[in-house]
């Protein structure tokens, strides 16, 4: 230990050491005075130097010192490689930290390996199955997939005790209103099995967590705070531990809060809060609906649950006890003779480490898509580097011929080749890590998503900056290595005789390593400008989807006084009060609401009666629905081209329903729906009048065929009534009058919490944020590539020039042409692209299919995409080869051939 | 320069500088160099070019420590001295030493 430490005192103050040594010499031959037998003074301080450092490291500095002076000596061709490393490893490094966000990260609670995420799959109808309140997905492995169950299979499951060391289950999180102190706010909610935290291995930060004793029925009502929520809402005060909040108007009591990091087990959605399952049914509408039922109800599946396996057992094993056991309870829920006829769903695991996998299905793909795009970059800059590298191994061709004739080894020259990359490609790793740090928030701020409620904590943290770091040697190594050992196998004689400064003939080498590299950069960018191009044109077609109704200056909103006590005839007056207050403000238009905001990703549709029609096939006719507040098409602009709009008096007699213009044509073709009646559900009497037609309108999506829709007055639906969204439209700017909305929704009641003010314009852009996101995400990397790869060709080409000076100069002294002597540089820079051109024109070709699910109003291979990505390419090309041909054309002959 | 002077036998310039700063307490390097020519009579030469590359490595093992003073001629002068780490290596060196002196001396005479 104290021999390093004593090495290493050597290393920080080696000047003074040897200096001392130089004394001590100089003393030995004043006193022997015989400076004839003294040996070689330099020789016995190299020695020293190596006794002290070791050979190798001592080697070490050496590469390092004459790598930083000749760094010095070529700033732009150190610039240049640095920066080109430093932009392709920031970008990947930015990426991964995502994609470490999102598909690698696991849960913090303890050994997380051990968790499985119980699915069912079915392929055909399950009668058993009456309803599934819950999320589904397909995919051509299993079919359609759900994670939900019925109350009673978690009952049935959970006595299981060979393959499992427990079986937790939960309810996914949904918004609430939590009131603390008068307070109002909106919280997402998780409802939780009394083992979900036991089972999980979570422990609390403060207080107790939801044990099995608080969820049993008439237990008293207790809620759990996640660490963040407790943090930013209560400023992580103690006493709120213990006090009485109240949810959805229900009394609850906070017992504790959950330990640090932990936030559910969405990877994706945080939930705030978590209360015990059993409460479910004390939430619903009436107390004497059919929703206390349902908890029990074995048809009905709601409930999603993770599991822990024993020690030594496998998911398989894991698989094929609980499918057993799940397929018995499917067959014995079965009562009608269908329900037992039919198929039965099939229960399947899935790792649970990571938690619940939404975010991997709806990220997975775009991040590796973007994966790939910053790679192709990575791998451009490192051909750049590669080429500089390479041009310049071969500009001190003669430095290593006389090196090896002298007796070097080539494995030192190759190490001391591969130190000098090695250093280039650290230093970009450290300002990489700029432009990563740079990038995770430009990124963020592209994904944000200002109305919900997804969280996703990139940071570079210690896996990433490993990443980083093993990036930066893996690049040292990759571009360093070819020139490296291309520059070493040379033949030492011819090269000695060359002429100094003068090069080997571009002939004698072929269709080098440096030709091939160019090419290769040309054709990668070229893939990544067609997908720029694609993404781009994407986005702009979705910008102009032709809505149907005037998305600027509006003010939307929403909240939902149900559960403020609201209900019925005073939820619609609570409405019908708040709207009137919002018109008597200046600045305002007109104000109204509806059940969701239009271009939103809200969908709500419903069989119809309709007497007269019937619909092709067996199926019954539908359409979307959308209740609206009489002012509704007035403040949204969308005009009615026939019959009447809404009045105010249709509040008070709502049978009425105006409809859209593909609706009447669907449903009424060739005739007047005015005056005619429809009925809503499949058995309803048809006694809605429709009093109108509106012009068509985007109801979903941007992307959508325009929907049949039929807008109705929202007393028709009073029930189940509860969230709506609000719209106002303001003569200015919408979000001025922001604080005076928020001022009289609390005025109106303290209780209703208000979320997710912003713009109807900010809504509709958030729908398509991920076209956005890629649009400028692949511009920007698109960009990147074309400028690293251009810097790498006119580095090449400045180079080639420098090389021919003497042959230039000659050429000139003999005859030629200015203009001839720019058309060979440039003949040389047109063939490079070209080829890459023609290879990467096939690449993308073969390949784009692969972003077609990202793509809307476009073809994967859109000629105008593909000719105006090569076009914008070939016209770089060209001006960045333009320069040096230029420079070869102003060579004078006299100094080029005194230069020789 | 190379006349017949004998080569000091390779691994035994560590034990003789040892038992020499041993017997002189402080010494600098030409007084080492001297000590051992004279104590041998003349026949154990230490070159400079060994000399100062061994004084260095002892440094790094931590066996001798080097302090500046003044030497006979008014010049500043490196002069070592023993650590303990080097009194023990020195017992160890002349124990290993003794044990092979002994070897090769039974192999001999027993002809």
């Amino acid at each position: 230990m104290s021999e390093l430490w004593r090495r290493l005192q050597w290393l920080f103050r080696r000047r003074r050491f040897e200096a001392e040594l130089e004394e001590e010499l100089s003393h030995h031959l004043s006193l022997s005075g015989d400076p004839r037998r003294f040996g070689n003074t330099t020789l016995i301080k190299e020695d020293s130097r190596l006794i002290w450092a070791g050979r190798l490291t001592e080697q070490f500095f050496q590469d390092t010192r004459y790598g930083l002076r000749a760094m010095a000596k070529n700033r732009l061709f150190t610039a240049m490689a640095v920066v080109s490393l430093a932009l392709g490893i920031g970008a990947n490094t930015a990426i991964y930290s995502f994609m470490d966000a999102v598909l690698v990260r696991r849960l913090p609670v303890s050994h997380p390996e051990q968790l499985v995420v119980l699915n069912w799959s079915r392929r055909a109808k399950t009668p058993v199955i009456h309803s599934i309140n819950g999320t589904m997905w397909r995919d051509d492995a299993r079919g359609s997939s759900s994670p939900n169950f019925p109350f009673a299979a978690w009952q049935e499951l959970r006595g299981e005790h060979g393959v499992l060391q427990s079986l937790f289950a939960y309810a996914r999180a949904d918004k609430v209103n939590l009131i603390s102190a008068g307070q109002a706010e909106l919280a997402s909610c998780l409802r939780v099995s009394g083992n979900f935290y036991s089972g999980l291995g979570v422990i609390p930060a403060a207080g107790r967590l939801i044990s099995e004793q608080d969820d049993r029925p008439g237990a008293p009502m207790v809620v759990v705070l996640s660490f963040d929520y407790w943090q930013s809402r209560f400023a992580g005060r103690p006493e709120i531990v213990g006090s009485n909040v109240t949810i959805d108007n229900l009394p609850f009591t906070v017992i504790g809060v959950s330990a640090p990091g932990f936030s559910g087990i969405d990877g994706g959605r945080a939930a705030a809060i978590s209360i015990p399952l059993r409460t479910v049914p004390l939430f619903a509408p009436k107390p004497d609906d059919d929703a206390r039922d349902r908890f029990l109800d074995s048809h009905f599946y709601w409930l999603e649950m993770m599991g822990r396996l024993r020690p030594g057992v496998t998911m398989s094993q894991a698989e094929s006890t609980l499918g057993g056991m799940f397929r018995r309870f499917a067959e014995a829920s079965a009562t009608t003779d269908r329900e037992r006829k039919g198929d039965k769903p099939q229960l399947w695991l899935e790792e649970g480490a990571s938690g619940l996998d939404t975010l991997r299905r709806e990220y997975s793909k775009p991040l590796f898509l973007l994966m790939a795009m910053v790679g192709l970059i990575l791998a451009i800059a490192c051909a750049n580097v590669a080429n500089l590298m390479l041009a310049r191994s071969t500009a001190r061709r003669r430095e290593i011929a006389v090196r090896l004739s002298l007796g070097a080894y080539r494995a030192r020259i190759v190490r001391q080749l591969l130190t000098e990359s090695a250093m280039l490609s650290v230093a970009g790793g450290g300002l990489g890590l700029l432009v990563a740090f740079a990038g995770v928030r430009g990124i963020s701020w592209l994904i944000s998503d200002p109305l919900g409620d997804l969280v996703l904590s990139p940071s570079l943290n210690w896996p990433v900056l490993a990443f980083t770091f093993a990036l930066s040697v893996v690049t040292g190594l990759v571009f360093g290595l070819a020139p490296a050992l291309q520059s070493t196998r040379i033949d030492v004689t011819p090269a000695l005789k060359e002429a100094r400064a003068s090069a080997p003939t571009s002939r004698s080498r072929g269709f080098g390593l440096g030709n091939s590299l160019i090419v290769a950069q040309v054709a990668m960018s070229l893939v990544l400008a067609v997908a720029a191009g694609l993404f781009v044109r994407t986005l702009s077609r979705l910008n102009a989807v032709e809505l149907g109704f005037n998305r600027e200056n509006l003010l939307v909103f929403s909240l939902n006084a149900r559960p403020a006590g609201y209900q019925q005839q005073r939820l619609a007056a609570f409405y019908e009060n708040l709207l009137s207050r919002f018109r008597s403000v200046p600045g305002v238009r007109s104000a109204s609401l509806s059940d969701f905001l239009l271009v939103s990703q809200h969908w709500n549709d419903e069989n119809l009666t309709i007497p007269g029609y019937t619909a092709p096939g067996d199926g019954k006719p539908n359409s979307a629905l959308l209740s609206v507040a009489p002012d509704f098409l007035k403040t949204m602009q969308i005009p009615i081209v026939l019959g009447r709009g809404f009045g105010p008096h249709d509040i008070a007699s709502p049978r009425v329903a105006i409809v859209s213009e593909a609706f009447s044509k669907k449903f009424f073709p060739g005739a007047n729906p005015v005056c005619r009646r429809i009925g809503i559900g499949s058995h309803s009497p048809a006694d809605i009048e429709i009093v109108g037609v509106a012009k068509d309108a985007h109801y979903n999506s941007l992307r959508e065929e325009l929907p049949t829709v039929a807008y109705v007055p929202y007393t028709q639906f009073l029930e189940d009534f509860g969230q709506v969204s609000f719209e106002i439209r303001a003569a200015g700017d919408p979000l001025s009058l922001a604080a005076t909305v928020r001022t009289i929704v609390h005025d109106a009641s303290p209780a209703v919490p208000l979320d997710g003010l912003t713009t109807q314009a900010a809504v509709i852009d958030n729908t398509i944020s991920q076209q956005r996101t890629f649009a400028d995400l692949c511009t920007g990397f698109a960009a990147l590539a074309l400028l690293i790869a251009c810097v790498g060709l006119y580095g090449t080409m400045a180079y080639t020039v420098a090389r021919r000076t003497g042959e230039i100069g000659i050429r000139i002294a003999l005859g030629a042409k200015r203009a001839g002597i720019i058309w060979m540089v440039l003949r040389q820079v047109c063939l490079l692209a070209g080829a890459g051109l023609a290879i990467g024109l096939v690449i993308a070709w073969q390949s784009s299919h692969v972003v077609q699910s990202f793509l809307y109003g476009v073809k994967p291979n859109d000629a105008y995409v593909m000719a105006g990505a090569a076009l914008a390419l070939a016209v770089a090309a060209v001006a960045a080869g333009f320069a040096p041909a230029w420079r070869a054309s102003r060579i004078d002959p006299m100094a080029a051939l005194r230069h020789e | 320069m190379e006349t017949t002077r004998p080569e000091i036998p390779p691994g035994s310039l560590y034990m003789l500088i040892l038992k020499t700063l041993a017997r002189l307490g402080s010494m600098h390097g030409y007084g080492i160099a001297q000590h051992i020519r004279q104590t041998s009579e003349d026949i154990l030469q230490v070159e400079e070019g060994s000399l100062y590359p061994a004084l260095q490595r002892m440094m790094i093992k931590g066996w001798i420590v080097g302090e500046w003073s003044q030497s006979e001629n008014n010049r500043r002068a490196r002069f070592y001295k023993l650590t303990p780490a080097g009194r023990k290596q020195l017992l160890r060196e002349l124990g290993e030493y003794k044990r092979v002196q002994g070897a090769i001396a039974r192999v001999i005479e027993a002809v």
